[in-house]
């Protein structure tokens, strides 16, 4: 049954080399998780900006070299030295009573970098310190593996920290100011999630060799620069809901199945690539099989979603009532398109019987507006 | 029910009659530019009181403290210019809480493109006003004095209805519903495709327009990143090359190749944001906003008083009990502010009427001559009306009214409301606005037959009384609530390296 899918899915990618999913994508699942075509398009390891692209929706996901640059030197000057300066801010900032401190860097093994040999390595020393055999105290890049939907997924985290409470905790180091004592929340909370992957896959390692998700706290550490300053300071997060949601996202992909087998039989976003790097699968054609998925569109798909000027440009062919948000959306609850609410508005549609009240109501919103604009031009107002 | 037929017409439409907005005659806009993850700093601003001479200042070197402060004493120098120039004359006025006293007769207004813009000021407004001009790191005096003025304007553009500091994507998005959200409205680019494409292009295509950074670069404070990675990176770069060779002569020609960059980047927003302004000033302005400029004359002569008298910059946090007042505050200017906008504009009022929060009715029983006897054993009148609405009203018996057909100090209540078949039947009874007497003054009570509109009273609600600092539970203390200046660690924390 699982092979059966999973052929499925690479027949959707087709000829492309298939996208593993990375902390960021997963976290990216927590924004719009009942999207089928985003499920699919990931599940099946599919490129969803080419795609996008070759559709003719390209859209603008880059990351600014600079804030790239200062990613890379926050993290460096807080790992410096056996991550002295995150010792400084565990100690001052957090008071946390640490013993002394090892510190193990994980980025490779012995010269060795594959993703493989580093795995064992980091789960040899994680286990064996959270059996109390190993004095470990942090691990810089270990790297972790998280099943999802079949496939391994290598995730990983800036850094573990181990004996705060005895327990590990994940660390995020990241580049956004806390100023006051403050972030921004969007990006507390895209930070959040990520962690919340590197605590699953935390979770499940230790799981392997006998050991209790209670060995993993669900609250991260995040350590971010503090003021204006190059100076860190940390914060611990709760990420308990994040974990949560996150889990339960997984579980989805593993039923993927289900919705692939909705799918007509020889459905493909395969954009044909030729030996000279061109697509060469007709653009209506690619958009045409994406018009098969049904999407969900959202105005906050254009923060986090590749297919988003795609999706759009659907939403609004249809007028879909998405398009303007989920208030609106809300308001004019069982109603669709701003097609049938005007529709309705203008007494020219019929109502069903779920929709009367709301009828009702958009029959006298639009008689209200009407007679209002007609005095204001008769007063003369630019209106 | 605007942003549906928006979508339908492909073009925004009016959601209000009037601009509730005070404009000013000389706005001074600023289009603040940063550095992408850098925090707060800041990378160019664009800044001027007319459009044709507009002054673009740049940070050649965002990461480097000294430049950084050049440009804030810069830009300090041009806020300070304009806020002084509103400290010029002063009237009497008769204030209810404080008595007489003297207000400016002006007050400065501030207009940057979007809420980034704002959030970049409050950054920079922090950064700045705990400086010294004194010091191991010291600045020009300008520096804190500018700080300490964005941070109190900043504050005000938290309350609903104030003017001194305003996104101009936000003033356009409360007078014009587009067919998109309101994320996307806050793109300058856009929502101005929507109200007023450029010359020849379809709404459709200004808006594509407005998301091409290649066509339209972003209004900040981000710039985008292909325009990071392929010009700004490079020439940063060549600017700190040829400093750090010393080659002078270099040096200022890198500087000008940045300052042209920038510049290009910067003018497409700038000329947006005046014909922004341009759009904004054609809407009529409603009525109460006046009244709404007295209070921020009034909030802005206090905070220039207080800077005269050598004030301190304000703290880095509400303590718990300033937290909850600043709560409350804005909580009632945001009541108010519907509430006025419901009072002045048709359509506005339409909004509320349609949702239930508002109603209008013809008057079909009156009671003009009831008199009733208070606790206080005087004889007071108290008419009471039937007002016949087909609004679909959701105010509860008890609700106090106020309404735009009558006098100002016209005041109702509910006492009941009656649904019959489509209709709805409201009694009310007024309660205020008849005068001294037994008998109503002339046209203060309703009359059959008179078409009232009625909406909620805003002011109806008690101030909350918040326990002074010192009887403040221990609980709710920490040590946030100190002021800052008696924190010199922080101060001295704050220093940035050149050599990052
Ligand atoms: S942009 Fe499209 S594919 Fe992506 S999540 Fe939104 S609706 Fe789904």
């Amino acid at each position: 049954m699982k092979a059966a899918v999973d052929e499925r899915l690479d027949g959707l990618r087709g000829s492309a080399p298939r996208l593993t999913y990375s902390a960021r994508s997963l976290a990216a699942l927590e924004n719009n998780p009942r999207c089928t075509l985003r499920a699919v398009l990931d599940a099946s390891g599919s490129d969803k900006a080419a795609i996008a692209a070759h559709a003719g929706f390209p859209t603008p996901f880059g990351q600014s070299p600079f804030a790239i640059a200062r990613g890379n030197v926050f993290e460096a000057l807080v790992k410096a030295n056996g991550c002295a300066e995150l010792i400084r801010v565990l100690r001052e900032t957090l008071k946390l009573t640490l013993p002394e401190v090892a510190y193990q860097d994980l980025n490779d093994v012995g010269g060795n970098a594959s993703p493989e040999v580093r795995h064992s390595r980091t789960r040899q020393l994680l286990v064996n310190t959270a059996l109390g055999k190993s004095p470990g105290t942090l691990y810089d890049h270990p790297m972790l593996r998280l099943q999802v939907g079949g496939h391994t997924v290598f995730l990983e985290p800036d850094l573990v920290a181990f004996r705060i409470e005895d327990r590990f905790h994940v660390v995020e180091i990241k580049s956004f100011p806390i100023i006051d004592g403050r972030a921004d929340a969007a990006q507390v909370k895209a930070a959040t999630t990520q962690a919340s992957a590197y605590v699953i896959a935390l979770r499940a390692m230790l799981a392997d060799a006998g050991i209790g998700p209670d060995a993993v706290s669900d609250t991260m550490l995040l350590v971010a620069p503090k003021d204006f300053t190059n100076s860190p300071t940390a914060a611990f997060v709760d990420a308990r809901k994040q974990v949560a949601t996150l889990t339960r996202q997984l579980t989805r992909i593993e039923h993927i199945g289900d919705l692939v087998s909705l799918l007509p039989e020889d459905l493909t976003f395969d954009l044909a690539i030729d030996k000279s790097g061109r697509a060469l699968r007709p653009a209506e054609e690619l958009a045409e099989a994406l018009d098969q998925v049904p999407a969900l569109y959202r105005p906050d798909c254009l923060s986090h979603c590749e297919m988003a000027f795609f999706c759009r440009s659907r939403a609004r062919a249809c007028a879909s009532l998405d398009v303007l948000g989920s208030a609106v959306r809300e308001q004019l609850g069982g109603i669709d398109t701003a097609t049938m609410a005007l529709g309705l508005a203008r007494g020219e549609l019929t109502p069903d019987a779920d929709q009367a009240e709301m009828a009702a109501a958009l029959r006298h919103a639009a008689r209200l507006r009407t007679e209002v604009l007609g005095q204001a031009d008769g007063a003369g107002a630019t209106a | 029910m605007a942003h549906l037929e928006a979508m339908e017409q492909m073009r925004a439409v009016s959601l209000t009659v009037f601009r509730h907005r005070r404009l000013s005659a000389k706005p001074l806009v600023i289009v603040p530019l940063t550095m992408a993850g850098e925090a707060g700093a800041p990378l160019a601003a664009m800044a001027g009181t007319s459009r044709t001479a507009p002054k673009l200042l740049v940070v050649a070197q965002p990461r480097n403290r000294d430049q950084r402060f050049a440009f804030a004493a810069d830009l300090g120098r041009i806020v300070m210019n304009y806020i002084d120039s509103h400290r010029l004359h002063r009237r009497e006025v008769a204030s209810r809480v404080e008595g007489p006293t003297s207000r400016y007769t002006d007050a400065p207004q501030i207009l940057v493109p979007n809420p980034g813009g704002i959030k970049a000021l409050i950054d920079l407004g922090r950064m700045c006003r705990y400086r010294k001009a004194e010091g191991p790191y010291p600045v020009a005096p300008v520096v804190p004095q500018l700080g300490m003025w964005l941070t109190f304007l900043a504050e005000t553009a938290e309350q609903a209805g104030t003017s001194m500091l305003l996104p101009v994507t936000g003033m356009l998005a409360e007078h014009w519903a587009t067919g998109q959200s309101t994320m996307e409205d806050q793109n300058l680019a856009s929502i101005m495709g929507w109200i007023d494409p450029p010359e020849g292009l379809s709404v459709a295509q200004a808006i594509a327009d407005a998301e091409n950074p290649a066509v339209c670069p972003p209004a900040g404070p981000a710039t985008s990143p292909e325009f990071d990675k392929t010009y700004l990176a490079p020439a940063i770069r060549r600017f700190d090359d040829t400093y750090a060779r010393g080659d002078i002569a270099a040096t200022a020609a890198a500087e000008a190749d940045l300052r042209e960059l920038i510049g290009e980047q910067i003018k497409p927003t700038w000329r947006l944001m005046w014909a922004a302004v341009s759009l904004l000033r054609a809407v009529p302005e409603a009525p109460r906003t006046a009244a709404r400029f007295e209070r921020d004359l009034a909030s802005f002569t206090a905070y220039s008083d207080y800077q005269d008298g050598g004030g301190l910059p304000q703290r880095k946090h509400d303590g718990a009990i300033g937290a909850a007042r600043r709560l409350s505050r804005l909580e009632r200017a945001q009541a108010d502010f519907e509430a006025d906008m419901a009072f002045d504009d048709p359509l506005a009022l339409a909004d509320r009427r349609s949702m239930g929060e508002a109603f209008a009715g013809v008057v079909t029983g009156a009671e003009p001559d009831r008199v009733v006897t208070t606790a206080k054993n005087r004889r007071v009148p108290r008419p009471r009306i039937t007002v016949t609405t087909y609004d679909p009203v959701r105010l509860a018996p008890g609700v106090t009214l106020i309404s735009p057909s009558m006098p100002n100090s016209h005041k109702a209540l509910i006492i009941a409301s009656v649904p019959d078949g489509a209709s709805t039947q409201i009694l009310v009874e007024v309660t205020g606005g008849m005068g001294r007497g037994v008998v109503p003054l002339k046209g203060s009570v309703p009359v059959l037959g008179q078409h009232m509109d009625y909406l909620p009273d805003p002011g109806w609600r008690p101030t909350p009384v918040f326990p002074e600092p010192d009887s403040m539970p221990w609980t709710h203390s920490s040590p946030a609530d100190d002021d800052p200046d008696t924190n010199p660690e922080d101060n001295a924390a704050e220093e940035w390296g050149n050599a990052d």
